[in-house]
Order: structure tokens, then C-alpha cells, then sequence
């Protein structure tokens, strides 16, 4: 009987143990690892440290987000050396993934100065000179990439539509003159903004130099896959390991989550300051 | 935000930008009370530019029966509920506007004062219509002049406006106004679909596109405007209700120019809301049997004069001269002038485009055709 109660005793420290590593640590703690993953529900996961990074409203530019949403977001963050993964998750009870009027999307980003440097870019989209590098996932991206169909349709089933002239019968059997006849009606695709396109990644590569100056990045170098968990979204962002960043170098890292049933777009959304991130 | 002269307003005002005109402004005016409310025009524009996927919804261009009808729903009237004291006050004999604009009730967080359309405010492209302002009483509708029943139309496109709201609100500049003829556009390349334009645009004419996940406008035709010819809603328009043209501002106006000839010296044509502060650049001539306390609202402290000066039109032979040049060819009439009875249109060469009598030749065909031996009949 004894022994028995000494094994529960060491069993529940043991899980206290366990429970203390979660406590949330004030940097984002960067885990080696042999492989990272892009699926948030990997075992990996498990054994990373936490971070809890408390958000704030978007109030510096116009147009502002007035009323807070989202409180605070968990991260966890992996590298296997010439690649890191960030793992975001956020309650969300509201799943918005469907574009139209009035309709907004759920998303997050994550946010890393272009160059690790003592003087860090200001924390709002950066600034002139002081380039950030933004990974942006979007859950309307994540439902094409998932298979939701490029028409009318997949976003409003009931939709009855007579007829396109760019799927006039003389059109039919030559995809050239389709796809060519489909853009004349789709200028945002004719003209390759990436925003406007059927997709094959959830997360959009940009940088920016300050508010309204964000831009595609030259090159797509992120990925990324979101779900929906029990509360909200949980989302894993995989990009390459900063240039520098090493376990002697720490960088710097933010965040932002945009609720679409709050109306959260662009500059309307909750936001956190730089946040240390560090190679363990 | 910065200073800028609203000539509109009668006094400067608050904006987002410096002001910026451009080399000219494109312009245009409608004269409501030749309007039937066809949607020929909707239909040209719809046809041109909005069939494609996602723009199934985009009306670019809509008529809509006042004082119900209205596309996105109660567009208008959303927007003046939030829209506190729009007094018109006088100095020096000028109208100048004692209230605030949309700029200068912009609330905290915000650039402009404005409301978000729910996308069901979409489904109805004109509630309302044809329904007019009272009820008509049993035998009423027999009997002339009747007394408060009234509608009209009104037929809308973007305004192109000297100082627009969505080029205000777009956080990311990707809407520009064009400085060689003020035509406003979204840069397709750029938008990322914020719609903070829909949301900041009073008249609406900024639609989300769904498909591709950005926001579209109306182009006043460019590629058309460019060639110096009418855009498709201006030259379908089967009651030549419109004239496209250019505008000056009051102190460069010019008599030989159609819009200022209309706008600036008789001042027959008012900007739509133009309490709104955006200096829009389509001018309506107003219903001459609508009550104004109803269209001062709409165009201006300027209705009475408008109205009168229409009226008029038969014992001004200059005016009538004009009016008859509306819709009478696709190419832009610059410049005009009045030769007898025959109104002249010409380009800004002074290059003759087309002519228009006062009245039409009347042709009286006989109902025996001597030269066929035949009895003409008017059946098919």
C-alpha cells in the first residue's frame, strides 16, 4: 500500500512537472527539431515551449480598430536549421472564410524584421529603410486550397446564372481562348495581383516599409496550413530561418489576427509589439 | 488632413489629401426630367464591363425611382441619418454649406464618416419602383395636377468626384484619380480588397468582387473617353437625357462649353448631395414637379433657380439650343454655339461634330404613292 501511494505521489509530480514546462515564457523559445511539420495537430508540438503574447488593438493609423477582439494569441516555434515553423493559435468562436460584401476573414501574420540589427524597424509594419518580412495566412485561402471551387457558386450555392460571355458556346473546346476571355472579365487576375488568383499556398509572402506600403515579396518562400480547433484556429506558418539567426543571434517577432465577424481587415486588427524570439 | 477649396460648398473644407485637380475633369450632365427609366443605359455598362464572374451584382450604372428606390438599399438615406445639421447658410449672395461634410464627421478611428451596405442590401436593384411619393386617392389618378404624387428618376454612375471618398479611405493608395481627365479607377494590380472604399464611397459605386477578391468601379468608359467619344451609358441613352464633357471650375468658366455653360452660367444643372463634400462631378438637372423641399435636400440650395431657368428653356433660345445637343452623337461635344435655330456641337478644335434644329423637319408622307402606284398603309 505504501508503495502504491508513492507512485501516485511521484506520478503527480510528475505531471506538475509536466504542467510547469507549459507555463507561457516571455520569448517566443525556438526548439530544434529533426523535421518541422506545417500540421498544427503534430505530436512535436507537445513539447515546445509556449509563448502567450497579449494583443493589442491596431489605434496608430486610419483607419483603426476601435473595439478590441481577439485578447491574445499562443505560439510555439520550431526550426530543423534552415527552416523554422510557428504554430498560432487563437480563440475564434465565428469561422469566416467566405469572401464577399461586408464579409471578412478570419487570418493571422506573422512579422520579422528583413535584417536582424540592434535597431529594430518600429513594430507597426516597419518603416522607411527598416524592411519587415510578413507571412500572411487567410482561411478563405485555406478552403481553396482545401478544394473549393473557383466559381460563383461555391461561395453562394443558390446562385443561378444564364450565361457568361466568357463560356460563349464559340469558346468552348479551346482553353486558350477561355482562360484568355475569363481574364478580359478579371482584371485584378489579368493584371497578377497575386490577391485575386486561385491559389495553391494559404500564406502570401510580403514586406512592407511602414503602413500602407505593403507589397508582394519578391519570391514565395512560405507555407502554411490552418484548422479549425474546439475554440478557434490553429495555424502553422513555415518560412525559411531568418538570414543570422542562430542561438548567439536572437531576432524579433510579431504578430497579428484579424476576426472577420468583428470586421477585421487590413489596418483593422489586433496586434502585438515585437516579441524577443530566440534559438534554444 | 488637409485645407482644400469645395466650390460646391462655397468655402474650404477638411480632406485627406492636399487638393490635386487634374488637367481636366471629366463630367457629365443628366437631365432627370427626360429620364424613363429604361435601364438601356444599365444594360450598356452591364454588357461592356460587368459580366464576368463575381460582378453579377455590380450595377456601375443604375437608375433608380425617387424617392424609394435606391441601389445598394437606401444607400442615401443611411447615410444623411448619420449625417447631422446640413444647413445652408449665405455670404455675399453665395450659398455656402454651414454643416459638415463626411470628412469633417469622420469619427475617431475613421477618414470618413460612412456605413458598410450588408450584402442584402445588394438583392433589390430598384425597391420602390415606380412607386411614387403619396397615395392616390379613389379618381385621383384622373385628375391634374396631382397633389403630391410624384417619382423620378434617377440615374447614377460614379461621379468621379474631385475629392473621393474612396481614394480617401483606401489605406493603401491604390485608388488614384487620373490628373489628365480626373477619372477615378482602382488599381487592380494593387488592391487587396479591404473594401474600406465601399464603406467610404456616400453614392456606393465601389463594388467588392468576390471572385477576385477586390474592389471594382466604374471607368467612365476611359478607353472611350480617351478616343473622345461618350462612354456606353451616355451613348445608348435612348431619351439623351445625358451629355458627357468636361468641367471647368467657376472662375475659369467657359460659355462655349457645354458643362459650364449648364453648370457655372445657368446654372440649371446641381451635383448630386453635394453636402456629402466630395465635389461630384455628374450634375442633375432637377425635376421640375418634384417639391423641393425633397430635391434641396438632394442638389442643393440651387434647385429653385434650376428649376426656374428650365422652365424657361422655351423662351431661351440659347438654353433650348443646348438641350437639344444632348445625345445627339457618341463623340464628346467640347464646344458649342447656337446659329439661328440650329445648335452647333463641336470637338475642341472647334471642329464641327454635328448639328441640331430647334425643331425637327416634319415630312408628310402621302397615303397614295404615285410613283408605285401604290396605297401606302401603316400596317405591317
Amino acid at each position: 500500500m505504501r508503495s502504491i501511494t508513492s507512485l501516485l505521489i511521484l506520478i503527480l509530480c510528475f505531471a506538475s512537472a509536466c504542467k510547469r514546462a507549459q507555463i507561457p515564457t516571455a520569448e517566443v523559445n525556438v526548439a530544434q527539431v529533426k523535421e518541422i511539420t506545417l500540421d498544427p495537430n503534430a505530436p512535436v508540438w507537445e513539447a515546445v515551449s509556449l509563448h502567450l503574447s497579449k494583443m493589442i488593438p491596431q489605434d496608430l493609423v486610419e483607419p483603426r480598430l476601435m473595439e478590441p477582439s481577439t485578447p491574445e494569441v499562443q505560439v510555439k516555434a520550431i526550426t530543423n536549421g534552415s527552416e523554422i515553423a510557428f504554430r498560432i493559435e487563437w480563440v475564434d468562436e465565428t469561422q469566416n472564410d467566405l469572401p464577399g460584401p461586408k464579409h471578412f476573414i478570419d487570418g493571422c501574420a506573422i512579422q520579422l524584421p528583413a535584417k536582424i540589427d540592434p535597431n529594430v524597424p518600429a513594430p507597426q509594419m516597419g518603416e522607411v529603410g527598416k524592411t519587415v518580412e510578413i507571412s500572411f495566412w487567410r482561411a478563405d485561402w485555406q478552403a481553396i486550397v482545401e478544394g473549393r471551387a473557383d466559381t460563383i457558386n461555391a461561395l453562394y450555392p443558390n446562385a443561378s446564372i444564364d450565361h457568361y460571355p466568357s463560356e460563349a458556346k464559340p469558346l468552348e473546346g479551346d482553353p486558350k481562348a477561355l482562360e484568355e476571355a475569363g481574364l478580359r472579365y478579371a482584371p485584378a487576375r489579368a493584371l497578377g495581383n497575386r490577391r485575386a488568383g486561385p491559389r495553391d499556398q494559404p500564406v502570401e509572402d510580403l514586406i512592407a516599409e511602414g503602413p500602407s506600403t505593403i507589397s508582394p515579396a519578391p519570391d514565395a518562400i512560405s507555407k502554411g496550413k490552418g484548422v479549425r480547433t474546439a475554440k478557434g484556429w490553429a495555424v502553422v506558418i513555415t518560412r525559411p530561418l531568418p538570414a543570422g539567426f542562430s542561438a548567439a543571434t536572437p531576432s524579433q517577432v510579431a504578430f497579428a489576427i484579424w476576426e472577420g465577424s468583428h470586421n477585421e481587415v487590413g489596418a483593422r486588427k489586433m496586434r502585438t509589439g515585437w516579441v524577443p524570439l530566440i534559438m534554444k | 488632413m488637409a485645407r482644400v477649396k469645395n466650390w460646391q460648398l462655397g468655402r474650404e473644407m477638411s480632406y485627406w489629401y492636399p487638393e490635386s485637380r487634374p488637367q481636366k475633369q471629366f463630367a457629365a450632365v443628366f437631365d432627370t426630367n427626360k429620364c424613363i427609366a429604361c435601364q438601356t443605359c444599365t444594360l450598356a455598362c452591364k454588357t461592356t464591363w460587368t459580366s464576368g464572374k463575381g460582378q453579377e451584382y455590380m450595377l456601375w450604372n443604375n437608375v433608380e425611382t425617387k424617392p424609394y428606390g435606391s441601389y445598394p438599399l437606401a444607400w442615401d438615406l443611411n447615410l444623411l441619418s448619420l449625417l447631422d445639421g446640413q444647413n445652408w447658410g449665405e455670404e455675399d449672395g453665395k450659398p455656402v454649406y454651414k454643416g459638415s461634410t463626411i470628412f469633417e464627421s469622420a469619427p475617431a478611428g475613421e477618414r470618413v464618416m460612412a456605413w458598410r451596405p450588408d450584402e442584402e442590401d445588394y438583392a433589390y436593384p430598384n425597391v420602390g419602383e415606380d412607386d411614387c411619393a403619396g397615395g392616390i386617392e379613389h379618381g385621383a389618378s384622373i385628375e391634374i395636377p396631382h397633389q403630391m404624387a410624384w417619382f423620378y428618376y434617377l440615374a447614377r454612375i460614379c461621379n468621379h468626384c474631385t475629392y473621393p471618398a474612396c481614394l480617401a479611405s483606401c489605406p493603401r493608395g491604390s485608388i488614384y484619380k487620373r490628373p489628365e481627365d480626373g477619372i477615378v479607377l482602382v488599381d487592380q494590380g494593387r488592391c487587396r480588397g479591404y473594401q474600406e472604399c465601399v464603406r467610404g464611397c456616400p453614392y456606393k459605386k465601389v463594388f467588392f468582387n468576390p471572385m477576385t477578391a477586390t474592389s471594382e468601379k466604374c471607368i467612365a468608359c476611359y478607353p472611350k473617353i480617351e478616343q473622345g467619344l461618350s462612354p456606353q451609358c451616355f451613348a445608348n441613352c435612348i431619351g439623351k437625357i445625358r451629355m458627357a464633357g468636361f468641367i471647368n471650375t467657376p472662375d475659369k468658366a467657359q460659355a462655349d462649353n457645354p458643362i459650364d455653360y449648364l453648370v457655372h452660367i445657368k446654372k440649371v444643372a446641381l451635383p448630386l448631395y453635394p453636402q456629402f463634400g466630395l465635389e461630384p462631378n455628374v450634375y442633375y438637372i432637377p425635376p421640375i414637379h418634384v417639391p423641393t423641399a425633397f430635391t434641396k435636400q438632394m442638389f442643393g440650395p440651387g434647385v429653385d433657380k434650376a428649376v426656374e431657368v428650365y422652365r424657361n428653356a422655351p423662351n431661351d433660345q440659347d438654353l433650348t439650343s443646348l438641350l437639344g445637343l444632348f445625345g445627339s452623337t457618341e463623340a464628346i461635344v467640347r464646344k458649342w454655339k447656337r446659329v439661328g435655330e440650329k445648335a452647333i456641337g463641336m470637338d475642341e478644335n472647334g471642329k464641327e461634330l454635328v448639328d441640331v434644329p430647334f425643331k425637327e423637319p416634319v415630312h408628310i408622307r402621302p397615303a397614295y404613292d404615285k410613283l408605285h402606284q401604290i396605297t401606302r398603309t401603316n400596317c405591317p
